[in-house]
């Protein structure tokens, strides 16, 4: 653990030491090499596309950086982001006491409870005792893997880590899993495609637990890269006062996604 | 199954694809080039090197070909990446951005460079003692006598073992996925995950690679005529 911390507290120096060395070249955003829509998924010319593009590309244009997406296998962001490859994680990543030991995050861009889904014929409620014996699928790595671990961990009967959200809805529409476990906006998009709403409905949100549900998503940043924290934190909350926020939220939803 | 999802441009996925492809290829080449001169380096090593160059290269030879090429890809392409920037640290030197390419192309031709060590070793000693004898009572120098007759030499020999490291390369390069660097197999399920129509996309990139290797197969055909010339044909 001492010698992660070393790393992690060196690749934080080298960052701040290359960040007044490089300062015109762009900042590197990390996303999740997956479709998660609504929020970032690639679309036929190979481009990223989603809620959370639209948002870099407000935040940026706010803060005058010049932004570029890097796609990253998921569970491998947080390495990518210390080891460099990357300058910030812009991936629906939640802010966890857990990831803050290693990185660092910007403020909350978005906030949205965590939900299940599961076969339309099926009926049972979103708690431990609804998933008495079922099998559970839930993304590597994500806030809803840990609270399906410390929650439903004795009450269903498996619990499968999938290493794409897409994958494990797969398996749910072909009757390998008996519930889904996930954030209720990614979620919703499923049950609206084509496929999740042959197989599949919404069975409700989860109790809150801000231990491991964290205190919303923002951008993953390196520990000591303060500047480009700072020009973040400005820069969302200047959109949300300014109402771009707003104007580009409403091409995807009929609510406030910035959530409490 | 909807063709029409292939058709290359948007909103056809085929461009993306052949993008894709593109990579894969590039990294195929690169890693297995990377591979040949490290091969190279260490087949002639492990033959005519003192002994501390042989076991290094017995070291380096068998750790590589013991561990899961996925669990070097990782390991070369997060530590490996971190390592060389706290090199460049201690050194005073700014941080270097690393591609996903020259780490793929790296991970790749560090492997293949252990295989083909190995196969390269063994088509040099089937070449006959006495060619390499002869070489020297002229007085060639060990360079001039690697590319004159050591080379040209084994090439009959090695032919058929580097030509299944190479189709072992272009399909090594699907590891790369894991990283998420956006070689055929990652697009692939991008866009089978986008579209839903797994089937139409899976079978579009077995098609792909199929194809690398009936090219493969085509050009390896001509250079294993080439190298035996003047050989008596064997049944």
């Amino acid at each position: 653990m001492k010698s992660i911390l070393k790393t992690v507290a060196l690749a934080a120096l080298v960052g701040v030491a290359s960040v007044g060395a490089a300062s015109a070249a762009p900042i590197k955003m990390g996303v999740a090499a997956e479709p998660y829509p609504p929020f970032t998924s690639p679309d036929a010319s190979g481009k990223w596309v989603g809620w959370e593009v639209d948002l870099m590309n407000a935040v940026c244009a706010e803060a005058k950086l010049e932004c570029e997406i890097t796609p990253i296998a998921w569970d491998g962001l947080i390495p990518a982001l210390t080891s460099k490859k990357i300058d910030t994680i812009l991936s629906s990543m939640s802010i966890t006491d857990e990831r803050l030991k290693t990185i660092d995050f910007s403020d909350k861009y978005y906030n949205t409870p965590a939900s299940l889904a599961g076969p339309k014929e099926a009926s049972f409620t979103a708690d431990a005792a609804g998933l008495k014996d079922k099998i559970l699928g839930v993304q590597v790595s994500t806030i809803h893997a840990e609270y399906a671990q410390k929650h439903f961990k004795d009450a269903v009967s498996e619990i499968k880590e999938y290493q794409t959200l897409d994958e494990a809805n797969n398996d749910l529409a072909a009757g390998r899993l008996d519930a889904v476990f996930a954030d209720a906006i990614t979620l919703d998009a499923f049950l609206n495609s084509e496929q999740g709403k042959a197989c599949c409905d919404k069975k409700g949100d989860v109790a809150d637990d801000p231990a491991v549900l964290g205190a919303g998503i923002g951008f993953g940043l390196r520990k000591g890269d303060d500047e480009l924290k700072g020009k973040l934190n400005a820069a969302i909350k200047a959109i949300r006062d300014n109402g771009t926020y707003e104007k580009f939220s409403k091409n995807y939803f009929d609510f406030d996604v910035y959530g409490k | 199954m909807d063709l029409s999802l292939l058709a290359l441009s948007p909103p056809g996925w085929g461009g993306v694809l052949l993008a894709g492809l593109f990579s894969s290829l590039q990294l195929a080449v690169g890693g297995y080039l990377l591979g040949l001169v490290i091969g190279i380096g260490g087949a002639s090593g492990k033959l005519y090197g003192g002994p501390i160059v042989r076991d290094l290269l017995e070291v380096y030879t068998t750790l590589v070909r013991a561990i899961p090429e996925l669990v070097l890809i990782l390991l070369l392409y997060y530590a490996g990446t971190d390592l060389v920037n706290q090199l460049m640290h201690l050194l005073g030197l700014p941080s270097m951005d690393i591609s996903g390419l020259a780490a793929g192309i790296f991970v790749i031709g560090v492997v293949q460079g252990a295989y083909s060590t190995e196969v390269l070793r063994g088509a040099i000693k089937a070449i006959p003692a006495g060619e390499i004898e002869a070489a020297r009572a002229y007085g060639m120098s060990p360079l001039l006598t690697l590319r004159r007759v050591t080379l040209p030499a084994m090439l009959p020999y090695a032919v058929p073992g580097l030509s299944n490291l190479w189709l072992i390369a272009t399909k090594d390069t699907a590891l790369l996925a894991v990283v998420g660097f956006s070689e055929l197999t990652l697009v692939t399920r991008q866009a089978a995950g986008s579209t839903k129509h797994y089937m139409t996309f899976f079978l579009a990139a077995g098609a792909l690679y199929l194809a690398v290797t009936l090219v493969s197969n085509v050009i390896i055909g001509m250079i294993e005529k080439r190298a035996r010339r003047g050989m008596v044909r064997e049944a």
